[in-house]
């Protein structure tokens, strides 16, 4: 692990910036720019793990939440209304609720974090770490690791079943029918949308 | 397992900037004469050295103009973005017996990760001229970018294997025997593949198409023009040297000097490149999406099994 | 650097996290929220394996296995997102009232 007064001044300084970034993700207006900062939060959060020895944890946290974050800010400008910012908007309910468990939350964990005895055992260096997580992985830890692809691949066969064109609720075009006007009717007629399968209307029967 | 070798910050900064700025400027003359022949014009050599400083100084001079409501910060952010990152990548690749700027334990994650971070540049790219053109070839761009990134970590990994360790300077040295373009001959060609991807050019030039009037760069001027071609020639010598190290044996060679080695490998790497920039034609983003991930991958796959049971 | 101060700041990001997950009404904000949790979890792991556990390999199992529920979280999330748009044209927590009694 890094020591000495450089390391301690990078640390403070990442560290402030995942935390400036992080709360800046729910301050901003731009949806978009909200996607990129908690991809800051994370590079920042990498970046610590890297001066904590853990090298190859912190790289590839990078690697991942990048791509995540990319994934991310498609869906963002999908599905939320204001994505670049341009007027000012604030989504939120409950909103004293949500910073009251946030600041419990935080000054709880904080007060464990500097009041509890926890064992000191630095670790000696990083030179070794990167060799001693693969053998740990192919050995001891075999079993996290298959369970780990088995539920990669159980996740993606359901990420597939779930937003598949030809989906579980019927076919994609269905879905992009108004909500109805009550909670529970039938969906509003669909006569002004076009209808690729020809005539009539495409409404399957109420929902439960 | 090698530790980190590192030079001085000062030496390692500017070899970094100098290998950046000489190769960005040999890939834009080299990309000036290709394009000549191509177009059958009967250009000298004076005339192809100078015409990337013409265009640069004509660019200089030109006024920055914009658009409504663009996001200016992201905008200025995305060249900037892509060309640090492009040196994030070139210092973990040794240029020489030694000669890495930071040849760390994990350099080819580092590699990698620097490639996918230019994903989040190019969406920037696309997005914050607010232009609908720029945004779909941004999008577009972006569909590509996820499926070749994968193509990229499986290479990486299988040439990482005969080495038993992460960092580029031991994979070169692992290839003192043999080189990776022999030992795993898959992997070569699917790391050019991601490199026109990286690069957005050629038959990957879905950000900045002309059939888009220009893509994400279709907003762009003057200043801001050059800083982002630039920073596309500069990811492509990163790149390049990147490839001969990590499958061309880096800087293993009789007779010449390590660094002669590579900056001869890196040439022609980059040399291939910008050939098949300059004569490849666009692929669809559609087609490319579903050729990577049903004819690539599975490529990428056997690479690296093979890669695997050799290294068993 | 001590284990204190990283715990500190991971603690900041988790309340960061919780406050953002249970105040804002977008699903995709929400599932923000819980990336930033996830993320000062991840912080606090590798603070403890770096400064309590000695560098034992099983720490950095812990760290890759809350990255992995972090992808699966995001992955599955979004398919749920999108397929309770098409479902019910809802993109906010407002939006579904199915489950109010």
């Amino acid at each position: 692990m890094s020591s000495g007064a450089a390391a301690d001044v990078a640390f403070v300084a990442f560290a402030l910036v995942a935390v400036a970034a992080g709360y800046r993700v729910f301050r901003t207006d731009s949806m978009v720019r909200a996607t990129f900062l908690l991809l800051a939060s994370f590079l920042a959060v990498g970046a610590i793990l890297v001066l904590l020895a853990a090298e190859y944890l912190g790289t590839a946290l990078l690697f991942m939440m990048t791509v995540e974050m990319v994934v991310m800010a498609l869906f963002m400008v999908m599905f939320m209304m204001n994505p670049a910012g341009l007027n000012p908007m604030a989504m939120v309910h409950q909103p004293r609720l949500a910073a009251g468990a946030g600041v419990a939350a935080g000054v709880a964990l904080a007060g464990v974090a500097v009041v509890a005895d926890f064992p000191d055992a630095p670790v000696a260096g990083s030179a070794g770490a990167v060799a001693a997580l693969g053998a740990e992985l192919l050995g001891p830890s075999m079993l996290v690791f298959e369970s780990a692809g088995i539920t990669l691949l159980a996740t993606m066969v359901c990420a597939v079943v779930l937003s598949a064109s030809r989906g579980r609720y019927g076919p994609t075009h269905d879905g992009s029918v108004a909500p109805p006007l009550d909670p529970g009717g039938d969906h509003r007629p669909t006569d002004d949308l076009v209808e690729p399968g020809g005539g009539g209307h495409g409404h399957h029967g109420s929902h439960s | 397992m090698t530790a980190a070798r590192q030079l001085h910050p000062v030496p390692a900064v500017a070899l970094v900037g100098a290998v950046l700025g000489i190769g960005s400027y040999l890939v834009a003359v080299t990309r000036a004469g290709v394009t000549a022949r191509v177009a059958g014009q009967r250009l000298g050599l004076a005339a192809i050295t100078v015409a990337p400083l013409r265009r640069a100084r004509r660019l200089l001079g030109q006024q920055v103009t914009t658009t409504e409501r663009p996001d200016s910060a992201t905008w200025v952010l995305a060249p900037a973005a892509y060309a640090g990152l492009a040196a994030l990548a070139l210092s973990v690749v040794p240029l020489g017996p030694g000669t890495a700027v930071a040849d760390v334990d994990t350099g080819i994650v580092v590699f990698g990760a620097a490639e996918v971070l230019a994903v989040v540049a190019f969406y920037l790219h696309g997005w914050s001229p607010n232009s609908p053109l720029a945004l779909a070839a941004g999008y577009r761009h972006v569909a590509a970018a996820l499926s070749y990134a994968l193509l990229s970590m499986f290479v990486l990994i299988a040439a990482a294997l005969p080495a038993q360790s992460l960092g580029i300077g031991a994979i070169v040295d692992s290839q003192a025997g043999l080189w990776n373009v022999l030992r795993q001959p898959l992997g070569l060609p699917l790391l050019l593949v991601v490199a026109l991807g990286v690069t957005a050019s050629g038959p990957l030039d879905l950000l900045d198409g002309t059939d888009l009037a220009g893509g994400g760069g279709a907003e762009d001027s003057g200043v801001q023009r050059l800083a982002w071609e630039g920073a596309r020639a500069v990811m492509l010598v990163a790149f390049a040297a990147g490839a001969a190290a990590v499958f061309l044996g880096g800087w293993h060679g009789p007779l010449l000097p390590g660094w002669a080695w590579m900056a001869l490998k890196t040439a022609a790497v980059a040399g291939l490149l910008v050939v098949v920039q300059v004569q490849g034609a666009r692929v669809s983003a559609e087609r490319f999406v579903a050729v990577s991930w049903t004819v690539l991958l599975p490529l990428a796959f056997l690479d690296l099994l093979a890669a695997g049971v050799v290294a068993l | 650097m001590t284990l204190a101060t990283v715990l500190v700041a991971a603690a900041a990001l988790v309340g960061i996290g919780l406050w953002g997950a249970l105040g804002q009404q977008s699903f995709v904000m929400l599932l923000m929220g819980i990336e930033l949790m996830v993320n000062g979890i991840i912080l606090a792991a590798g603070g403890l394996w770096a400064f309590a556990a000695g560098g034992v390999p099983t720490g950095q199992v812990l760290v890759i296995v809350a990255m992995l529920v972090m992808a699966v979280e995001m992955a599955v999330g979004f398919a749920l997102v999108v397929a309770v748009y098409r479902a019910r044209g809802a993109d906010t927590t407002e939006g579904i009232g199915s489950l109010r009694g």
